[in-house]
């Protein structure tokens, strides 16, 4: 998100740790800020240095004069924990129940991971659960934790943009297209863009307002990669025609190793 | 609630630091301890990162939740809860803003002030004394530019290209500035824990 920028800033290391402290500070956005929350999940130094700061600043927020909520904040609380606890909802069979379960469990660690809010996570979710294929779950194998693959696709002039976190050990793709809107009339699909110069691969219609959380069949996954590009484009409701032509490329990004 | 006057301080802490605990052995009951205890100091966070009331009750909401969810996350060996849980509000009400959810921002400090429920926060709610002033202490070493500059990101959760726009400086030079100035608070801060 940052311009060009005439003044050298290289007189002070931006090292991990000034990273972390200006994350902690708040101060990261864009690219930047994913590249951030995915070095925190996958490296404890760096983890810890953002905790050490977290732990300096936090008495600064006794400056901050207290305001008592609504009422209704702690009924929403409630009711969403009562909803998401396990048991509270199931009227699928015992298996795909339990993989539903567990993959709930790892997309909360991922969200958690990835610092999207727990209302993204909440539905995430509901699509999982909702899902009416029997959603197959790897084998929890223990991998090492591989970097996760991050893109952000800014749409147009808006400044709004997709979010997009590739998870290797879990082959899932969490795709965050919050802020927005359908405009009734038109549906966006993302692709794939393999290095290897292959055919585009489609990766869904994006869902405006949400985050979603997708596998990916092993034949994506394969093209995936540190510089893999993602392009948006502009289609018919329902994504793209069988045996038409793509619509119009309204956005761009690429995915980073973070 | 602040309705137990006689408690002390330590004592109202330790309780927290056991709720929280709890919490993470899947006690729900907790949640509502921790609830209860902290959401007036909470939530004047959310509320002064964001600066509307429906954005930040709806990131309490989050953090509670999120709180409930990673309840291990939290290392009663390593912080004081409610440090902890300040510092985790706050990222969670910044996360909000950088979302892109939430247009406006942070609003200036003299338009969040006065709150008709704005409530002083009870002595059980500050983060530890001793780390209290010495932040203070470390952050006066910096000159008042600096300063102003880092309080502006904390406070109203401004990013860098906001902080050079408000100076009206290159964004190059304003991320300078204030890596120099954490640079210098980190050494001070360091130098603290070594004494």
């Amino acid at each position: 998100m940052s311009g060009h920028e005439n003044t050298p800033e290289d007189d002070v290391q931006r090292d991990d740790p000034m990273i972390a402290a200006e994350w902690a500070l708040g101060l990261l956005e864009g690219e930047e800020l994913l590249a951030a929350r995915g070095k925190y999940a996958a490296d404890p130094q760096f983890a810890w240095r953002k905790e050490w700061w977290d732990g300096w600043f936090a008495p600064l927020t006794d400056a901050m004069p207290g305001a008592e909520p609504g009422e209704h904040v702690w009924d929403g609380i409630a009711a969403r924990i009562a909803a998401q606890r396990p048991g509270g909802a199931a009227d699928a069979p015992a298996a795909p129940a339990a993989n539903v379960v567990e993959l709930q469990a790892r997309v909360r660690r991922w969200q958690w991971a990835a610092g999207l809010s727990s209302m993204a996570a909440a539905v995430a979710l509901a699509w999982l659960a909702l899902a009416p294929s029997p959603v197959v779950v790897a084998p929890a194998l223990p991998v090492a934790a591989a970097a996760p693959l991050v893109a952000t696709v800014p749409i147009g002039e808006t400044g709004l943009r997709l979010d997009v976190t590739y998870i290797p050990e879990s082959e899932r793709m969490v795709v965050g297209a919050v802020g927005l809107k359908h405009d009734g009339v038109h549906d966006h699909e993302l692709w794939l863009v393999p290095k290897d110069g292959s055919a585009l691969q489609s990766l869904g219609v994006v869902a405006p307002g949400e985050v979603r959380s997708m596998t990916l069949p092993a034949a994506v996954t394969a093209k995936l990669g540190d510089g893999a590009a993602l392009v948006l484009t502009r289609e018919p409701i329902g994504g793209k025609p069988e045996g038409q032509e793509a619509g119009p490329v309204v956005a761009k990004g690429a995915f980073t190793r973070v | 609630m602040a309705a137990r006057p006689r408690r002390s301080a330590d004592e109202a802490r330790e309780a927290l630091r056991d709720a929280m605990v709890r919490l993470a052995a899947g006690d729900q009951a907790a949640l509502e301890e921790i609830y209860r205890a902290t959401r007036v100091k909470l939530f004047g966070i959310t509320l002064r990162i964001l600066g509307d009331r429906k954005e930040a009750e709806d990131a309490l909401q989050d953090v509670y939740i999120n709180l409930w969810q990673r309840a291990d996350r939290y290392d009663p060996t390593r912080a004081s809860p409610i440090a902890w849980l300040a510092a985790f509000a706050r990222n969670r009400a910044v996360d909000r803003l950088r979302t892109g959810k939430v247009r406006g921002g942070a609003v200036p400090v003299e338009e969040a002030a006065p709150l008709a429920d704005e409530t002083p926060l009870a002595d059980a709610l500050l983060v530890d004394a001793e780390q209290t002033a010495q932040i203070h202490k470390c952050l006066g070493t910096l000159d008042a530019r600096t300063q102003g500059h880092i309080r502006a990101a904390f406070f109203e959760g401004k990013t860098h290209a906001q902080l050079a726009e408000a100076a009206d400086v290159p964004l190059g030079t304003m991320k300078s500035w204030i890596r120099r100035g954490l640079q210098r608070l980190r050494a001070c801060l360091e130098a603290s824990e070594a004494a």
